[in-house]
């Protein structure tokens, strides 16, 4: 036995005497699309004990993109005067009206960058096209993009403009917990997500540990650290104690990343954002400030808010808050596949319905097998 | 995505970077982590550099990211006759 296959099963240990010492199912949730991916990857349930279950919340940035969002993008790029850039998987989420890869087959102009860095040199490469930036993601990924719009100041760039979608996830873990009476959502804890967790750091989560008594465990990706900050969570649980572990101090300190923290704030101030599933949260967007007013291009183009309308039947909103597993959703694996997928969940490389696509459960024919929740907890 | 690659800086001229990424050159930009020097090992996420590590770090993580990386290249599980093709790749998809 190699040493980490020796503390796999000593940690393993750990997790299942503390889980053997509850008389109840834990629920314990994930949100960050990369623990999702890497759970399944290395079938974390299937070592689990029975009554430990990992859920997955709205962590994949892609997933929790709302509707109108995605078609304000679509709208933008349709103009024939804009190029539209944007990270790659966003290309094929689905708006009302097609995605921005169809916009793009009917002669949009929708490029796909690395960087948000890029989407700046484009426009200064082109400053006959409008060059708006789509920017998704959480706090890892916003100060980019917080970069960017810098960079256009710096730059006096007058033909480039961001389209801002990120959210933090704090107020989402909160929401969450606010409505977990009504919902009926039960958790034991937090796996917090380890890269978001780099931007913002350990104390962030301080107040959600004290105001619901709940158990936050920071956790990187690897199957040896995710298991690790379970048998955390198994053992705050057992022993009914709600508190902030860091099981990932090599990336994360306890105040996170101070100098992207301070360019987040000079360029966006917390305000409302919808998210897919959740609807409204209050403080969960990052508005572009009104000190950079010219380069938000809500403001520019006079971008209207739209009545949001989801798929029908699809349920990613119900999979993002962790109250149906994928296979609860009609259309999950008949007419939403990971080659023509109807909701996020299934675009999305870490879609929790992607990921349940190719590593869940399969029934005699190799189809994904459909079993619900309701089942799954009992 | 939310997920920050280890690379090696290899040249830095104000906050424009190189990394190297297992031999592939990237550019990276170290305005939040105004400390790095050439030689760091940098989580690096959609073209920034968002925290300094150790080399052990970013081998584990490394390792972590190789294994996610070969599972988009995988078969499909058997019978499976409608191929998952969203391939996961380290770079250029949503952060």
């Amino acid at each position: 036995m190699t040493r980490d296959e020796k503390e796999t099963a000593s940690i393993l240990h750990r997790l299942r005497s503390s889980a053997a010492a509850c008389p109840r199912t834990l629920a314990f949730m994930e949100v960050c699309g990369t623990h999702t991916m890497s759970a399944f990857r290395c079938g974390l349930a299937s070592v689990l004990p029975k009554n430990v279950r990992l859920i997955s919340g709205p962590g994949c940035p892609v997933c929790v993109t709302a509707q109108g969002e995605i078609d304000r993008m679509i709208e933008l790029a349709r103009r024939p005067e804009v190029t539209l850039c944007t990270y790659g998987d966003m290309v094929r989420v689905p708006g009302r009206r097609g995605s921005l890869e169809a916009a793009r087959r009917e002669g949009a102009r929708v490029q796909i960058v690395y960087s948000s860095l890029d989407a700046v040199a484009r426009a200064r490469a082109e400053p006959a096209r409008r060059v708006v930036f789509a920017a998704v993601g959480f706090e890892t990924t916003a100060p980019a993009t917080a970069a960017a719009l810098l960079a256009a100041r710096r730059l006096d760039l007058a033909n480039f403009t961001v389209l801002a979608s990120h959210k933090r996830i704090i107020p989402a873990m909160r929401a969450l917990l606010q409505g977990a009476p009504r919902s009926g959502l039960g958790l034991d804890g937090f796996l917090c997500p380890g890269h978001v967790s780099v931007i913002i750091g350990q104390q962030a989560y301080e107040p959600l540990v004290r105001e619901f008594n709940v158990a936050c465990v920071i956790g990187g990706f690897e199957p040896v650290q995710i298991l690790r900050a379970l048998a955390d969570l198994v053992d705050l649980a057992r022993d009914h104690r709600a508190a902030l572990i860091n099981q990932y101090p090599e990336a994360v300190t306890p105040e996170g990343n101070q100098a992207a923290r301070k360019l987040l704030d000079t360029v966006f101030q917390a305000g409302p954002a919808r998210w897919r599933g959740l609807g409204e949260i209050a403080q969960s967007g990052m508005i572009i400030r009104e000190s950079f007013a010219r380069f938000d291009a809500r403001r520019v183009f006079q971008l209207s808010e739209q009545a949001e309308r989801e798929p029908a039947s699809c349920l990613c909103g119900k999979v993002i808050s962790g109250l149906a597993l994928p296979p609860d959703c009609k259309l999950f694996g008949r007419g939403c596949t990971p080659i023509s997928p109807i909701g996020p969940c299934m675009v999305s490389s870490e879609g929790t319905c992607a990921a349940w696509f190719k590593y869940g459960p399969r029934d005699a024919g190799g189809a994904p097998e459909r079993h619900t929740l309701q089942e799954a907890s009992a | 995505m939310c997920l920050a690659i280890p690379a090696k800086l290899i040249e830095l001229k104000g906050d424009q970077g190189v990394v190297d990424l297992h031999s592939t050159r990237l550019p990276v930009n170290t305005l939040l982590i105004p400390e790095a020097k050439i030689g760091d090992w940098l989580l690096v996420h959609a073209g920034f550099a968002i925290q300094r590590i150790d080399s052990r770090a970013a081998a584990q993580t490394w390792a972590a990211l190789r294994d996610l990386a070969e599972a988009a290249e995988e078969s499909p599980p058997a019978g499976a006759k409608d191929r998952p093709d969203a391939a996961p790749r380290v770079t250029g998809e949503t952060p």
